[in-house]
């Protein structure tokens, strides 16, 4: 077990088999958010936040755009299993403790994607002598700062003050979510020969 | 790699050096880990001190709150390791914002110290400050925590200990951005947004007190620690010749030495605080001179100081 990508080939790229089992976590994970926010958007908009909801629905789509096009693909016959149980931790979960159903959805959905966005970290699993040219690394990277960046969006709605009487119920949300997904990446990893800090 | 457990989050600590030997407690800065202050637990424990470091919350190997936390948690944290070390002397030092933590410390838990090191340290939020943290910030969640890195560098470090790494900057970042998370730091960041000044609570502090401030830090200037030198009753004011904010990595064994010999000092019952204004030696062991009489200590130019 490794606490990186490698073996890197004799070109210093991931082995295929490595990307394409990280490729299809975050496609999935990522692909969730996607259809999700698309729901969630209305017809019309009536806020000025659901501006950036609309851009939180293309951002996602071209994570999965990149992921598709950089990742080099090798068959894999145990992902149909991991993807089932993928898609099953995605599904909607609303706070139940905020009465309003538009609102605890939204919330729910903002866990998830605040645990997807802070808690995922791919490039941290790329050694340093990884091609910088290679699309996946690059696509990787790419990710890692653009979920970053889609994460205020998340941290905007939970700290704001729709949300406040709701802190400590939001909080217990937030933490189950990302030990959530937290535990399916290490999982994931492992299944790869990836060991993460957390897993250890 | 032994924890503490913080309600439900786990708090990351080293102990090295003698259980029964006087202990300097290490707190780190926003993006520090741990394993920076290992020249200080070597130098520090050769001198017969026990040395305790640790990850704050949301730092290196110490659990990360999603959302939620507060200065207050990291005071209660630091608490609780404290709390393990026994009855013997506790020294207590942290820089920045790590150093902000231990003022808070020594104000409502100064009986429990034998002394205290603010670094590079600041007990109020002026308008460069605030401006340039707000800046960090938003450089944080625009380029990630490897631009923010970029922008606290060249305020940290001299251009002495930049140029022979300038072309592998990569190498020198990475631990930092493998165990920092953007959330995290951001969290972290936005524990100042209710942020009340320290300062009419500094005359609490009743334990001897050494303020450590660079000579070049432009982050938090001179006039930052003057403030705790004037209102700290035994403390004096020592500056880092050709030091930047982050003195602490560029010239650990002077550090040390100079905490080191703070507590013997302590210890020896032989400190006179006396809100002295000393020059620190460019070396460890050279000896500490005072800062010329008359002159100023908050210009950067040699005018004679003007007394009200």
């Amino acid at each position: 077990m490794s606490a990186l990508f490698g073996p890197l080939d004799p070109g210093h790229r991931v082995p295929p088999r490595q990307q394409t089992r990280v490729a299809a976590f975050l496609v999935s994970a990522h692909g969730a958010l996607a259809r999700q926010y698309a729901f969630a958007l209305p017809a019309r908009f009536q806020s000025a936040w659901q501006t950036e909801m609309n851009a939180q629905v293309y951002r996602e789509a071209e994570i999965v755009s990149l992921l598709l096009r950089a990742t080099s693909w090798v068959p894999d016959l145990a992902l149909g299993y991991m993807a089932a149980s993928w898609e099953m931790a995605w599904y909607p979960a609303p706070l139940e403790a905020i009465p309003d159903s538009s609102m605890a959805m939204a919330a729910g959905l903002a866990t998830l994607a605040h645990a997807v966005h802070a808690g995922i970290r791919p490039a941290a699993l790329l050694p340093v002598d990884a091609d910088a040219d290679d699309p996946f690394v690059m696509a990787l990277h790419r990710i890692e700062l653009e979920s970053s960046r889609l994460l205020q969006a998340q941290i905007l709605l939970l700290k704001g003050p729709d949300l406040l009487p709701f802190r400590d119920a939001l909080s217990a949300a937030l933490e189950r979510r990302h030990s959530e997904i937290s535990r399916l990446w290490d999982d994931m990893l492992a299944s790869v020969g990836i060991t993460t800090v957390a897993a250890e | 790699m032994p924890f503490l457990a913080y309600g439900s989050y786990r708090i990351r600590y080293e102990l090295a050096g003698s259980a029964g030997a006087p202990t300097y407690v290490l707190v780190n800065g926003l993006t520090q880990y741990a394993e920076l202050w290992t020249a200080y637990r070597d130098a520090l424990v050769a001198r017969n001190f026990r040395v305790a470091t640790f990850d704050l919350l949301g730092q290196g190997a110490s659990d990360k709150p999603a959302l939620f936390i507060g200065q207050d948690d990291q005071l209660a944290a630091l608490h609780l390791l404290i709390e393990t070390l026994g009855e013997g002397p506790i020294f207590l030092s942290g820089i920045s914002f790590g150093g902000l933590i231990a003022l808070r410390y020594a104000i409502e838990h100064g009986h429990r110290l034998a002394g205290l090191v603010p670094m590079s340290c600041f007990a109020e939020l002026p308008p460069q400050l605030y401006l340039l943290g707000n800046a960090l910030r938003t450089g944080l969640i625009l380029g990630g925590t490897s631009y923010l890195q970029d922008l606290l560098l060249p305020m940290n470090v001299s251009d002495q200990w930049l140029k022979p790494v300038l072309d592998d900057l990569g190498a020198v970042k990475r631990q930092g951005w493998l165990v920092n998370d953007v959330y995290a730091l951001q969290n972290l960041m936005e524990s100042f947004l209710d942020f009340e000044p320290l300062t009419p609570s500094l005359a609490a502090i009743g334990v001897p007190t050494m303020i450590l401030n660079g000579e070049f830090d432009f982050l938090t200037p001179r006039a930052l620690h003057e403030t705790l030198r004037v209102k700290i009753p035994d403390s004096s004011l020592v500056i880092i010749p050709r030091a930047y904010h982050a003195f602490t990595l560029e010239k650990p064994a002077l550090t040390a030495d100079l905490l080191a010999r703070f507590a013997e000092e302590v210890l020896a019952g032989r400190w006179r605080g006396n809100k002295a204004v000393w020059i620190a030696p460019e070396e460890a062991g050279g000896e500490l001179i005072p800062f010329p009489a008359g002159y100023d200590h908050l210009r950067a130019i040699p005018i004679q100081r003007v007394t009200p």
